[in-house]
């Protein structure tokens, strides 16, 4: 299948990303009124219709429509999906959390506002399947998945092991959905992601100081790493991961962090570091004027075009402190 | 065995057009998707797609301008009537044919390819025009080479 014609249009579209400068040029708004009329002349506008418009939902919308854009397009719908997909899963996790709750006797527990309308399967059916209990339709294995979380809160009641489960079947599901593209770097980027995932989740439990002999629950299978030796960096001093790390190509993010002497900064730190690392796994595909990973690109990119939006209207909104935003701007674009 | 001589010569005007129309049809295909992927988001480029995209076309033309040079030779225009070919003589066209053919055929693809990069680059920075148009020339190089090749390779042969 030809990406010629995708890749050509994706040029031409990625001309409307926003990038780090205009960010960082938003954030010095005086107000949350300049910052929409900033916004008067990019596509958010057509979701932004003023300084009270939800914008979480006007960036989820601006995102959905990208993706509705891509699907028209591009050859392999898969590539989308891996994309997606991550958002099915948040869904059911928003759902069975609500359901869990009902259960144990609270009225409100059901959530609907959390849940993501960027996810492949509609909203609505994915509710009424989890709801009715008849799972039968859904993809990602979570036909058989479901049922699974269930009897483990039946007889644990332990949402996190819930959520963990659920997140090591995302993980099987995308790198299934890789595979059956046929496409060793669009494998390799899903191999990455669940590496970046497992040192978040690294970093995370270091903080807390887990007992790293029980950590290896926290990490999924599937990386260029495996679950178990990250499980082991735990046992270390973190300082020294980028070195242990230092032969797989993850291990110079950490490296980077540590010649900053910032391995103890905040955790968001860590996570942009990550996210700029996925981005720069898929960045050969940029010389390529054919190759399909330039849609995940493009996707990743105007991900974190809308993570760098969040993050400047926050900062406006609340009058958090400029500088602190700007480091938390992923270099997308 | 008498029209052997004339066969060869005709079969060799016939890959010449054909082989290096093939490489230019399949080259502007490439070219042309990605010209209608850039068009899609800016219109307004569709002269500077035009011109790069056209460029894997004049293999095409270098094919089928060895075919009337053969065709010539062979006193085939203007009604004369062939002239007498033994089949040594068709082999030796044949074989002057074969450069344009194969190398027509095959630079035209790639000018294609290099011809949908440079489509893209311009529209990311349409003032880089000049170096788009210079990339995929640099293709085209190696097929006025094999014209030019073909042409003195024809020359050579005597026939009648």
């Amino acid at each position: 299948m030809s990406y010629v014609y995708t890749v050509a249009r994706l040029r031409g579209m990625e001309n409307h990303i926003l990038d780090t400068a205009f960010f960082s040029r938003l954030m010095d708004s005086a107000g949350i009124d300049d910052a929409v009329k900033a916004l008067g002349e990019t596509s958010y506008s057509q979701w932004i219709s003023g300084a009270n418009s939800n914008f979480d939902k006007a960036i989820d919308s601006e995102i959905l429509a990208t993706c509705t854009e891509l699907e028209s397009f591009v050859p392999d719908k898969g590539l989308l999906d891996i994309f997606r997909l991550p958002y099915d899963f948040h869904n059911v996790k928003v759902l069975l959390k609500g359901l869990f709750k009902v259960r144990g006797g609270e009225s409100e527990g059901r959530r609907y506002d959390l849940l993501s309308k960027l996810g492949t399967i509609d909203v609505d059916e994915l509710t009424n399947a989890i709801e009715t209990e008849e799972y039968g339709f859904l993809p990602y294995g979570l036909t058989d998945l479901i049922p699974q979380c269930w009897q483990l809160w039946d007889a644990s009641k332990n949402a996190q092991a819930v959520e963990l489960l659920i997140d090591h079947q995302m993980f099987r599901a995308m790198l299934n959905v890789a595979e059956g593209l046929n496409m060793s770097d669009v494998v390799h980027w899903v191999k990455c992601k669940i590496d970046a995932e497992n040192l978040r989740s690294a970093v995370r439990l270091a903080r807390i100081k887990y007992d790293p002999a029980k950590a290896l629950p926290f990490f999924h299978d599937g990386g260029t790493i495996r679950a178990d030796d990250m499980a082991k960096l735990l046992a270390e001093p973190q300082e020294t991961w980028g070195r242990i790390l230092s032969y797989t190509d993850i291990g110079a993010v950490l490296g980077a962090l540590g010649e900053q002497n910032d391995m103890k900064a905040a955790l968001s730190d860590v996570s942009k570091a990550l996210d700029d690392y996925l981005l720069k796994v898929l960045e050969s595909a940029k010389y390529s004027m054919d190759a399909p990973a330039n849609v995940l690109l493009y996707l990743l990119t105007k991900e974190a075009e809308a993570r760098n939006m969040r993050v400047a209207l926050v900062c406006v909104a609340g009058g958090l402190d400029r500088e602190f935003g700007r480091r938390l701007l992923s270099n997308g674009r | 065995m008498e029209h052997l001589g004339l066969s060869l010569a005709l079969f060799g005007a016939a890959l010449a057009a054909a082989l290096a129309g093939i490489g230019s049809a399949i080259g502007i295909g490439v070219a042309g998707g990605a010209a209608a992927g850039v068009m899609t988001e800016d219109p307004n480029k569709f002269g500077s797609c035009l011109i790069l995209q056209a460029l894997p076309g004049t293999q095409g033309i270098y094919g089928l301008l060895i075919a009337f040079f053969v065709l010539n030779k062979l006193g085939l225009l203007g009604g004369a009537g062939a002239v007498a070919l033994t089949w040594n003589q068709g082999l030796q066209i044949l074989a002057s044919c074969l450069p344009i053919a194969v190398v027509g055929w095959y630079s035209a693809i790639w000018q294609g390819k290099t011809s949908a990069a440079s489509i893209q680059m311009i529209s990311k920075k349409p003032e880089a025009m000049g170096k788009a148009i210079i990339l995929p020339a640099m293709v085209e190089t190696y097929a006025v080479l094999a014209l030019l090749t073909s042409i003195l390779m024809l020359m050579g042969v005597q026939v009648g």
